[in-house]
């Protein structure tokens, strides 16, 4: 009976959906989006350098975006279309920390991508993946199409060098194998053919050695192709001080506590003693006390607390959640004026 | 309530009518979303602390990983392999964002399947999807939670086959990999069809299947298995593998006959009174006409679980209850104490030619002397040195058996007590007498030492083949792993150059892809090169050795751990063994050489790992070496490894 349940409901929720996009099936849908995705051939082509990748148009007049990458290392690109015409490509401009460079080639009436007629989607949803993947697509043949689902809608992070991405920030994870040699530049679209973001370069998740399938949102990249496009480019300042040549600041002991040595790669962060009268003891922390998060990150071993501590400031508050037996405890020190650091 | 069934019945009705006009395309796309919401409460996010380094990048990952809530009170089920690390401390995050440390109450061994406890009441569980309702070509979402931001991430595909894995498990064609191991299998309304693990056909542990990972091969254990072992989970029970004990001659992927080859000592097929030689031909009720219908009887069954059993022998049916167990007694080769003649490849001689006798050994014993020939071991046959092993291999230490044997003409005969496998190479034993080509082909492989690159894996390999190899004369092959950052190729050179010649040995040096070491990906690099160099050289497979110092260890041990196949020794540098060995199987044999300085940080560990291989039943050699921290030996302790090489087909 329940189980009747719930397939009544999503049969009315289906319904209940407006039809915003005219109703298409995924072949109408890929022969409307594969003319507009292009193939890239520069330089490269030693050792695992592969001399190939994947652009999309977006302006009639013939401005592509792609990844940035050595392809493009080359005074010109061969840009070779849906209908197999050859074109000659020249970089107009790239931004490195979205890893986007926007070529262009001398063409009119092309089929493109409207950047203003983009979308965004959910986990769950149905997505086609467009791309010169291994360059199986040669000629006047259409770039290949994978089939998959949005399986998460997250955020690459750079820290710790947990990824070595060449982007940080939000992505579209999909469960279709499309970060593969070729593939970064494609796209990504909705079932039913909006543009939804363009394929990234091939990485490796280092936390469980899998291979991370990410896409940038297309809202991430618009602004910036416009701007490139319309020669109205000034490259982002960069934000972030680079974490690996930032000053360590504090540690643990300058809290008053005393960690387990840390022997292995992963020596859990045990405290081994509370300094008498530090802030530590105040705050109530204990010997054999685990500490599990900094804030809002899990610390779970010994170095990565060394790093978190290190990012302190001199009156920063530093909550710290540490487990004694089965218990969760949460404290909060205040980090102290420190003569050196300042 | 039958009023209100029709009125569902109605709208049901239009709703399919109407549907008929939305694309297909979003009707399940729709579906995908409402089917993942349904069970998205239930499925948590797992942290662990501490816990075991990774070995190279090989084994043990860092990262977050899943679980599934089974009770409202707080049980949650994961994959073994999210903490084959072994943590310090385990965290559940609750979909609602609570932090809760949980601690692991029970594994079941046979699914790989860890089962968590944390304090929590009225959890949301889901509904199990009823075993015989699964149908393969129906859509299946595997669900993880451990992307940054705490959604549930979704990976959308279909049931590929049910009863896989020896009934143990679902397959899907979604993506499985250690992003949602331990999350569900969900169907398309929202019910759990199973709970995501690696696993294999072929092996068992916990890492076994890994490498499949994003395939398009996942697994998932149903959810109605796992409930009905539960409350014995939850007790705390450890749930293991049902044994009979024994092995099946012509073990093959095709299936292969129910002939039984062994019966372990003191298993449940030796109380049940099984020979070798009986054929299986019923189990559990259920008509037995291969290897693989056994198996797939087997598989699901745990130990502790009563099987009755059917075997013919001759026109004879013999059938028994089997009470299964987990573990049966390690086997534990005993030893005659010669080692056979090296032939040339394609010659044969009268029985098995003596190399070498071991003093103080069963065979000096009897009287036996180097160039004797043996011809009856037991009631057998020896043709061949590997029929000799094998018999020796069926008979337990300090058994009382008959061998015969022929010195010059004079036939002979006496009575041996096996002993175990020992320790030590005798200091005496010389090198075999080598026959270098009288012409050598001009096209033959290249000799000496050589520097190439593997095309397939576009990687390179260095390698030294003695100067006067002879491809008549087999070769032993030892695989020189490298420590990560350094591929110690000169030193390493200079230091076998002459054991390789005397000993003839063949050293094959592959290199890792990364300066960090290595990777799950050079274990296939590896085993493509030993294929290659198999190719193109003559080995002789009785003598193919893994041989790792510091970190080249890890991918040693699990190399060895994982091809038993194809090696047959292994000899390890100052690196302890990374996680528990496999039992030692009397079909694939297996030899350990550990060199550890007794002044190494790690000594201890190595001296803890001879005495678990050697708990396992693998003959084990420890030689105490007087070298400091970290430095590969030199001199006697390479002569005693080579001579250790030269002596892997002892029997």
């Amino acid at each position: 009976m329940r189980a009747d349940r719930i397939r009544l409901a999503w049969l009315l929720v289906a319904l209940a959906c407006p039809a915003s996009a005219s109703a298409q099936s995924f072949p109408d849908t890929i022969d409307a989006v594969a003319p507009k995705v292009v193939k890239i051939y520069g330089a490269g082509g030693l050792k695992n350098l592969y001399p190939y990748g994947t652009g999309f148009l977006v302006s009639p007049q013939g401005h592509i975006a792609t990844v940035w990458s050595h392809i493009l290392d080359a005074d010109s690109v061969t840009v070779v279309l849906n209908d197999g015409r050859r074109f000659e490509g020249k970089v107009v401009g790239a931004e490195p920390p979205l890893d986007l460079a926007v070529l262009k080639i001398e063409g009119e009436n092309l089929p493109y991508f409207d950047l203003s007629q983009t979308a965004t989607a959910g986990v769950g949803s149905r997505v086609l993946a467009f791309s010169n993947v291994f360059k199986v697509a040669s000629g006047n043949e259409a770039v290949s199409v994978l089939h998959g689902v949005i399986s998460s809608r997250t955020t690459l992070t750079a820290r710790r060098g947990v990824f070595e991405a060449p982007y940080s920030g939000p992505v579209y994870v999909v469960d279709a194998i499309t970060n593969n040699p070729g593939a970064g530049g494609g796209v990504l679209t909705t079932w039913d053919g909006r543009l939804l973001g363009m394929l990234g370069k091939e990485l490796r998740d280092s936390r469980n050695n899998t291979w991370v399938n990410y896409v940038v949102p297309i809202g991430e990249l618009s602004d910036m192709i416009q701007q490139i496009s319309t020669g109205k480019f000034r490259s982002r300042p960069k934000s972030d001080e680079d974490p690996e040549v930032q000053l360590r600041r504090y540690s643990a002991i300058d809290f008053g506590l005393v960690m387990v040595p840390d022997v292995v790669v992963r020596t859990p962060p045990y405290v081994d003693r509370v300094v008498a009268g530090s802030l530590a003891e105040k705050a109530g922390l204990k010997s054999n006390d685990l500490v599990l998060f900094v804030g809002e990150t899990l610390v779970p071993s010994h170095r990565i607390l060394r790093d978190e501590l290190g990012r302190l400031e001199a009156g920063d508050r530093l909550k710290l959640v540490v487990r004694r037996g089965d218990q969760l405890v949460t404290v909060e020190l205040q980090a102290p004026r420190k003569g050196a650091a300042e | 309530m039958a009023r209100l069934c029709f009125g569902l019945l109605l709208v049901v009705t239009s709703v399919a009518a109407a549907a008929a006009q939305v694309p297909l395309e979003r009707l399940e796309e729709e579906a995908f979303r409402q089917a993942a919401a349904v069970v998205d409460a239930s499925v948590v996010r797992i942290d662990t602390v501490g816990g075991l380094e990774r070995v190279g990048n090989l084994l043990i990952g860092t990262g977050p990983t899943t679980g599934l809530i089974v009770s409202s009170d707080g049980l949650v089920i994961s994959s073994t392999f999210n903490f084959v690390s072994k943590p310090a401390s385990i965290l559940v995050t609750l979909a609602d964002g609570r932090r809760l440390p949980a601690r692991q109450v029970a594994e079941d061994k046979s699914r790989m399947l860890t089962l968590l406890k944390i304090d929590a009441v009225d959890l949301p569980v889901p509904q199990a999807a009823p075993r015989d309702s699964i149908r393969v070509g129906e859509w299946a979402l595997a669900l993880g939670r451990t992307f940054e931001g705490g959604q549930v991430g979704v990976s959308v595909g279909i049931v590929s086959a049910v009863e896989r894995v020896w009934g143990k498990a679902l397959q899907t064609d979604a993506k499985v990999s250690p992003v949602n191991y331990g999350g569900p299998l969900v169907d398309i309304q929202g019910r759990v069809l199973g709970v995501l693990a690696p696993m294999s056909p072929n092996e068992a542990g916990e890492t076994a299947g890994v490498e499949w990972y994003d395939s398009g091969i996942g697994f998932a254990v149903p959810l109605e298995d796992v409930l009905q072992v539960l409350d014995r989970l939850k007790t705390g029970e450890n749930l293991l593998s049902g044994l009979m004990g024994v092995t099946f001659k012509g073990e093959s992927p095709s299936g292969g006959e129910t002939e039984i080859d062994r019966v372990r000592f003191r298993s449940p097929a030796e109380a049940a009174g099984f020979k070798s030689g009986d054929n299986v031909v019923e189990a559990d009720g259920k008509p037995v006409a291969t290897l693989a219908q056994l198996k797939h009887v087997l598989g699901r069954k745990y130990a502790g679980d009563l099987i009755q059993v059917t075997v013919a022998r001759g026109e004879e049916r013999i059938k028994a209850d089997l009470k299964l167990v987990g573990e049966l007694p390690p086997f534990k080769p005993a030893f005659l104490g010669i080692l056979p003649a090296r032939l040339k490849s394609g010659e044969t001689r009268d029985g098995v030619e003596v190399r070498f006798v071991y003093a103080d050994s069963p065979a000096s014993q009897a009287g036996l002397k180097p160039r004797d020939r043996i011809f009856k071991f037991g009631d057998k046959e020896t043709p061949t040195a590997d029929a000799l092993l094998d018999a020796v291999g069926r008979v337990r230490v300090g058994e009382k058996t008959t061998l015969v044997w022929k010195s010059g003409d004079a036939e002979q005969s006496g009575e041996v007590t096996l002993i175990d496998v020992p320790d030590q190479t005798p200091a005496s034993l010389a090198a075999p007498v080598l026959e270098s080509a009288k012409v050598y082909p001009e096209d033959g492989p290249a000799r000496g030492r050589i520097t190439e690159t593997l095309a397939a894996h576009n990687r390179e390999y260095w390698a030294y083949i003695p100067e006067d190899y002879n491809p008549a004369q087999p070769q032993g092959l030892v695989v020189w792993l490298h420590p990560a950052g350094d591929t110690m190729e000169a030193d390493v050179y200079k230091q076998w150059k002459s054991l390789c010649d005397r000993r003839g040995l063949i050293l094959l040096g592959p290199k890792a892809e990364q300066v960090a070491g290595w990777t799950a990906n050079d274990a296939e690099f590896v085993t493509d090169l030993i294929a290659h160099v198999r190719e193109k050289y003559t080995i002789d497979p009785h003598r193919i050795v893994m041989h790792g110092h510091t970190s080249g260890g890890p991918l040693a041990w699990l190399f060895s751990m994982k091809n038993r196949d194809l090696v047959r020794g292994c000899s390890i540098s100052a690196s302890p063994l990374p996680f528990p060995p496999p039992e030692n199987d009397p079909a694939q044999r297996l030899q350990f050489h550990l060199l550890s300085g007794s002044k190494d940080p790690t000594h201890e560990r190595m001296v803890q790992s001879a005495e678990v291989l050697r708990q396992r039943g693998f003959p084990v050699s420890l030689p105490t070496l007087n070298i400091t921290e970290g430095k590969y030996p030199s001199g006697e302790a390479l002569e005693d490894l080579a001579r250790w090489i030269d002596a892997l087909d002892r029997i």
